[in-house]
């Protein structure tokens, strides 16, 4: 249904009588979604989308829960239709672009989130997802770019996420420029002093840097704690080389043994 | 660039005159597949149903199976899915003799090598010591061992041998690569087999979407153990993988490569690993092997990712002595490079993102390998055969073809991307699967032979320019195996340099490269001396050695 027409519809008066059930059927399934109580959130935002097809939160949040539940096709045909309703609704169209990203459709998620960035230029999550999306398809230099950006977006708006300072981090490491990239670690570290994924990366730079003993005590550090993406077998994979560079074999030996029990049998 | 050059330096290299320095080259290859009569196309059997066993294969081997001095090539072939069975001459392997003119003839009807099943990689050996090459070949549940009649037939010995691979818990097995060595220096080759996932194509798991199917992750999959088969001397083996400790380790084996990394005389064995950690296994003497891929810095990439692991090669990329490693991975994994450390004791260093490396592979998907020295000029190159995973252009939005690609090693420090300089046909896209190593045509230039899915197989002649010197070494071995494999060769030139490496066909993924031992000698004219350590323990020295030949050694000749 195009745009027109759905105005056209809601100036007419025949979506009037059902938009206010609908948006508070919505209103409803949002609170349980922000709640966690996802199933109670998908039936609830089934009934606002029986009584408003058309109702552009709600196909967002629709997607959203069907990401949730990685039914990714859902979720795209959820926001083809918002987006079809509103091709300006931005959150929609930055999820969008998400759902392309996690199912690695890179081609498709680069014009996505470059339109999602296009609709708002102050969100700094497209700008950082456009980022990572650069970087997965070799373009570094925009990439590091648009890390730069979303991480000034962020600071104009008062505070600066851990998680959007350490993509830019990564690639600056990767890149060879250990002292920026500690900066950024440093940074992410002030912003959320416990957050284990920026204890690793700081990790990972003192080792690359020579620093093996600091990096022992941030690994140590980081396996304590709890991140988003960093796994307890990196940790260890760090910790086996950091107390080896240390000199301390046996304590190298100590997490090998530790990732080695990890190791669940590989496959299904 | 000499305009980019710091005046000082210009100025000095005007002067400096004394010592003789040959300018570096240029690497370039010429494809000349099709005049060399080498029509080989490799088939995979895909018809939309997204079968894993599509995505590998495509193993290449070289060989000089009948002794005339020039060397010869097999390819590996798929079969119809899901019988397996080779139905039709589309899916025979296929052997092209060098008529030594730089031309084949394809001879596998003669050879008895048309195969059986779905073929994935080849090993050459020569197990029994008779002087001619063997050939293992591995693919889906099966494997066959010819061995080579001296007479330019090949016979299946597979079942009398005991290598059909058949392992008493997983049963048949999915094997990608092989590869020989003496694991007990007794002076008989020991054959190593490198299994991936177990498979079954009657319950092959479906991803991605009903509207867009796609191969599975590999962790779809259950990984499987190697396999070690220890040779008896009189044509049989003997399965040690659970007594050795290799069959207690699984992975998701791809490609294998063998060298002695610290130096104790007892080669040790690297597995490539696909999305789960590379396996690094030392050799303890006794017929034990410890792994040590974690405790030495080698089973992952830095921050501790497994990536994609395809292809690997165990040589010395730094001169120093020690063999280091280099593994190709997937898109966005970056390939690996880690320098064996010059102390004991210490980790293999991560020297990918240093010699930049890193960077420079992270847009590409790795299959073969080799590091070898295409320009002859002392520092061993790297060769990587190249392709995304087939049907991934809706994910990337660009082709999976991928041109292969070269690094010039620059003084140990540095892998430079020379690719687009290295001649027209190189820039040409394939989706390139195996590569082998050797001088097709004796002019001292190593060549490589690489094959495609669904394509016609490229045979890359290297004619690089240049004035540089080189030398190989066949080895004969008496109290070490006849072909030497894994006997290490320090060379050091009349400018005082010092090479390093080793006998080894099991190079890159799938494939076999040949057993000569290659340097490239820069400007000098001879080898000040070369000293041979054979896996027999014993050690023999050559001096004043001419350059530009193939150098016969035998292990039993009087100094």
């Amino acid at each position: 249904m195009s745009r027109w027409l759905a105005a056209f519809l809601l100036g007419a008066g025949l979506a009037g009588g059902q938009t206010a059930p609908a948006k508070a059927a919505y209103e409803k399934a949002n609170k349980l979604f922000v709640a966690k109580k996802f199933p109670e959130a998908a039936a609830a935002v089934s009934e606002a989308l029986r009584l408003d097809p058309d109702l552009v939160p709600a196909l967002t949040l629709k997607a959203k829960l069907e990401m949730a539940s990685n039914h990714f096709e859902q979720a795209r045909h959820a926001l083809e239709h918002a987006l079809l309703v509103d091709p300006k609704a931005e959150y929609a169209q930055f999820l969008y672009g998400l759902e392309a990203y996690v199912t690695n459709e890179m081609a498709e998620a680069l014009p996505r989130f470059r339109k999602a960035r296009q609709l708002n230029v102050k969100n700094p999550r497209a700008a950082l997802y456009l980022g990572l999306t650069c970087e997965s398809l070799g373009n570094t230099e925009e990439a590091m770019a648009l890390y730069r950006e979303a991480v000034r977006l962020e600071q104009a708006k008062g505070s600066v996420d851990a998680e959007t300072l350490l993509p830019g981090a990564r690639l600056l490491s990767l890149q060879g420029h250990l002292e920026e990239s500690e900066k950024w670690v440093r940074q992410a570290l002030k912003a959320a002093p416990n957050f284990r994924d920026s204890h690793f990366e700081l990790a990972r730079v003192l080792l690359k840097k020579g620093d093996a003993a600091g990096a022992v005590a941030e690994g140590e550090t980081a396996l304590r704690l709890t991140g988003t993406i960093v796994t307890d077998a990196q940790i260890h994979y760090l910790l086996i080389r950091a107390w080896r560079e240390n000199g301390s074999p046996e304590k190298a030996a100590l997490q090998a043994d530790l990732l080695r029990s990890l190791e669940t049998p590989k496959g299904r | 660039m000499l305009g980019r050059l710091p005046t000082c330096l210009v100025l000095f290299g005007a002067l400096a005159v004394a010592v003789p320095v040959v300018a570096p080259s240029l690497i370039r290859f010429d494809e000349i597949a099709q005049k060399a009569g080498l029509q080989f196309t490799l088939r995979n059997a895909a018809a939309g149903q997204f079968h894993q066993i599509e995505l590998t294969g495509g193993g290449v081997a070289v060989l000089d199976y009948n002794n005339d001095g020039c060397t010869d090539i097999f390819f590996t072939n798929g079969a119809a899915i899901p019988s397996l069975r080779k139905t039709g001459p589309e899916f025979f392997n296929r052997l092209f003799r060098n008529n030594c003119d730089m031309t084949f003839t394809d001879v596998t009807a003669e050879a008895g090598l048309t195969g059986e099943g779905y073929s994935m990689g080849a090993a050459v050996g020569d197990f029994d010591n008779d002087g001619f090459a063997d050939l293992y070949v591995v693919g889906v549940h099966r494997n066959i061992l010819y061995r080579n009649m001296g007479n330019g037939r090949f016979s299946d010995i597979t079942a009398k041998a005991g290598v059909a691979g058949v392992d008493p818990r997983y049963g048949k097995m999915w094997a990608v690569s092989a590869g020989w060595f003496d694991y007990d220096n007794d002076g008989w080759l020991d054959l190593f087999v490198s299994n991936y996932v177990v498979w079954d194509g009657a319950k092959e798991p479906r991803c991605g979407s009903p509207e867009r199917q796609f191969y599975c992750h590999p962790k779809e999959y259950q990984g499987l153990p190697g396999q070690l088969f220890h040779n008896n001397h009189d044509g049989t083996f003997t399965d040690v993988s659970q007594q050795s400790g290799i069959g207690k380790h699984i992975g998701k084996g791809m490609g294998v490569a063998f060298a002695d990394m610290d130096g104790d005389g007892l080669t040790d064995i690297f597995v490539a690993n696909d999305s789960v950690r590379g396996l690094l296994f030392h050799n303890d003497g006794q017929g034990k092997f410890s792994e040590v891929g974690l405790e030495s810095g080698v089973a992952l990439r830095e921050d501790g990712y497994a990536i994609a692991g395809m292809g690997a090669d165990f040589r010395d990329f730094d001169n120093d002595g020690k063999p280091d490693l280099v593994v190709s991975g997937i898109i966005n994994d970056s390939f690996l490079l880690f320098r064996n450390p010059t102390q004991s004791g210490r980790l293999f260093d991560d020297y990918a993102q240093r010699t930049g490396l890193l960077m420079g592979t992270r847009q590409l998907t790795g299959w073969s390998l080799g590091m070898y020295d295409f320009d002859n000029d002392g520092w061993k190159d790297l060769f990587f055969g190249l392709s995304h995973l087939a049907e991934l252009e809706k994910y990337l939005g660009r082709d999976s073809a991928l041109p292969n690609r070269v690094f010039r090693n620059v003084e140990g420090k540095k892998f430079e991307d020379v690719s687009a300089a290295a001649g027209s046909a190189f820039q040409r896209a394939a989706m390139h699967r195996g590569v082998a190593f050797a001088d097709f045509d004796n002019d001292g230039r190593v060549d490589a032979v690489v094959t495609v899915l669904n394509g016609p197989a490229k045979l890359f002649r290297n004619v690089s320019g240049g004035q540089s010197h080189w030398l190989a070494l066949r080895l004969r071995g008496r109290q070490s195996n006849r072909m030497g494999l894994g006997a290490a060769v320090h060379v050091q030139l009349a400018d005082g340099r010092d090479l390093y490496n080793a006998a080894t066909t099991s190079v890159g993924y799938a494939s076999s490269s040949e057993a000569l031992v290659r340097f490239g000698l820069g400007a000098n004219k001879t080898a000040k001396w070369i000293e041979i350590r054979w896996p027999s323990g014993g050690v023999q020295r050559l001096t004043n050695v001419a350059a530009d030949q193939i150098l016969e050694v035998d292990e039993g000749a009087k100094p």
